[in-house]
């Protein structure tokens, strides 16, 4: 770690020629995604400082580090960086985030009165009326985060009219929602009390979850828009993948008649929030953010690994019914982050097989 | 074991978004109230075993969802239907205005003889009514519908409104109005019912006899 902090004192002090070390991490041995250590992860940030020294540090070294998960501790900073919120430029960052937050709560003086509009109405009641049906584990049940949502959602919907807002995407506010509320308190407790939280850092949270969940779903547009093309190919290419890398579960589906479309539309909807909990869903996220078109892409080989994980329990199943209820009730209840590791390296190790062959996975 | 049946038969719940199709569900299916549902995405599947009028019948339950960019996925799971369920809220009068759209979805899109009934959902917030009993009764008889109040909290009619759509189902087959070998009825033969018929055209003592095996 002493290396570490010398070599960031060295960047900065100039004395190391650019086009020699471009990425001061590389000296880490940083050489492949899944050997990262967290904890080292964590020592290098906290102690090196690298948001405050390095002014521009590189962030395809951040991505590298962030794929095999990010200590609680520094997630909240890295997730906006990764998204594109922050800039990587640190003495930017402050500025950036003030404007930001500002052209937020602009947006609500703007446009938040008309949702009782007769052309916005039907936009709020949806959003009014599944709000209060989500997972409690989003704290949306909690006075006032129901409001934050709400107003979320809604400017989020009405600006992206070709979409608008679709069930599904107000899943999508949660695990922003949480980490940012995290970056206020010091430990991490089931159930915070949100409104202890002064109404500032509420009003910070609030529009910082926007900007991430806007960035998030500038990558999958076409999951929302009109019949929901995106998922539609999505799916198709799972059934495919699925096909190539694990006959025996596809022809057990087939000889059921269950289709893919049946159970893993929810899973790209939702980018399968559905069907893992919470506290996973948010590890995933630190690999998606780190991974170029982790959303859109990545999240297919996952699928494909999430299936293929399963596939003694499928084949234990001989109807359709049986198999229906599984794949609509995973048991992931205990999952926690040894699982999604092992999730995601094998997602990993499918894309680095198929991703540049896409003609591989076609029959 | 397996449970042997003389019939399966494909349902749908469709509806407006909030009216309470998979709490109407979850308490067919496990005789509770579904405290904490979350909104449905595309389309969830149950399945119960029932009795109707002496036969064993599956029933396969296509749950949907309300929220109309959903329609282009719901919609493929019309066809091959033989009955459905279309739910209203009492207390929303919004969701009884759009019961027009999804009949006339329901009526093009699965098959012509799909036996539909309307459910007024939400029965003990009687408090907050918004439409009465007696037009949506109205609205039923001059659309062809059966119709029942139910309430997915207490469970009242919910089993009714289920029941009566596949004993309606029953009767059709029976009078020959429904041919289930027919290519999309959302009617199937079950494992009793095939054994049956490879022997030549039994009796109905004879189907009493296999149910009992």
């Amino acid at each position: 770690m002493r290396t570490a902090v010398c070599s960031v004192e060295h960047h900065d002090g100039g004395r190391l020629p650019e086009k020699h070390e471009p990425h001061f991490i590389s000296r880490l041995r940083v050489a492949h995604p899944l050997i990262i250590n967290a904890h080292a992860f964590a020592v290098l940030f906290i102690v090196s400082g690298v948001f405050s020294k390095c002014p521009a540090f590189s962030t395809e070294e951040l991505r590298k580090l962030s794929w095999s998960g990010i200590p609680r501790q520094v997630r909240p900073i890295t997730w906006k960086l990764l998204s594109g919120y922050l800039p990587a430029n640190a003495e930017r960052r402050e500025s950036t985030l003030q404007r930001k937050r500002q052209e937020y709560f602009g947006f609500i003086e703007q446009y938040y009165d008309s949702r009782n509009d007769e052309h916005h109405q039907d936009t709020y009641r949806q959003i009014h009326i599944d709000i209060p049906r989500m997972s409690p584990e989003s704290l949306v049940l909690q006075p006032g985060v129901t409001e934050i949502f709400e107003r979320i959602l809604f400017i989020w919907a009405i600006r992206h009219p070709a979409s608008g807002y679709v069930q599904g995407i107000n899943d999508l506010v949660t695990p922003f929602f949480v980490v940012y509320v995290f970056e206020y308190i010091e430990e991490e407790v089931e159930n915070f009390d949100v409104s202890s939280l002064r109404e500032e850092a509420l009003r910070n949270i609030e529009a910082d979850s926007f900007w991430c969940m806007s960035k998030l779903l500038d990558g999958i547009q076409d999951n929302y828009t009109f019949a929901q093309p995106g998922i539609q190919r999505k799916v198709k290419a799972l059934e495919e993948l699925v096909s190539r890398i694990d006959e025996t579960v596809h022809r057990h589906m087939q000889q059921f008649e269950v289709e893919y479309l049946q159970f893993a539309f929810r899973w790209m909807n939702n980018l399968l929030m559905r069907e893992l909990p919470l506290r996973c869903t948010i590890r995933l996220w630190d690999t998606y953010q780190a991974e170029p078109e982790g959303f859109s892409h990545f999240h297919l080989y996952v699928c494909a690994a999430f299936l293929v994980h399963w596939r003694k329990e499928v084949l234990e199943e001989k109807d359709f019914q049986g198999l229906m209820i599984l794949l609509q009730n995973l048991p992931t209840m205990h999952w926690g982050n040894e699982e999604v590791s092992v999730l995601l390296a094998e997602a990993y190790r499918l894309k680095f097989a198929f991703a540049d062959a896409p003609n591989h996975y076609k029959r | 074991p397996k449970i042997t049946y003389n019939f399966l038969f494909k349902f749908l719940v469709i509806g407006s978004a909030g009216t309470g199709k998979s709490c109407l569900l979850h308490q067919f299916i496990e005789n509770k109230f579904k405290q904490d549902s979350n909104h449905t995405i595309g389309v969830e599947f149950g399945s119960r075993v029932v009795n109707v009028g002496g036969k064993t019948v599956k029933l396969q339950i296509w749950d949907t969802a309300g929220q109309e960019r959903f329609r282009s996925v719901t919609r493929s799971y019309y066809r091959g239907a033989a009955g459905a369920l279309l739910v209203y809220d009492i207390t929303s009068r919004e969701t009884y205005n759009a019961l027009t759209n999804w009949l006339t979805d329901a009526r093009t899109l699965a098959s012509p003889n799909i036996v539909i009934i309307l459910c007024g959902n939400k029965k003990d917030l009687d408090a907050d009514r918004e439409v009465t009993f007696l037009e949506a009764s109205r609205f039923a008889q001059e659309n062809e519908l059966m119709f029942l109040e139910t309430s997915a909290l207490t469970g009242e009619n919910v089993e009714e409104a289920f029941l009566k759509c596949a004993r309606t189902i029953l009767n059709k087959i029976e009078s020959g109005e429904l041919d289930p070998e027919r290519m999309g009825s959302g009617i199937q033969y079950g494992d009793a019912s095939l054994r049956q018929l490879r022997q030549p055209r039994g009796s109905a003592a004879q189907t009493k006899q296999q149910c009992n095996c």
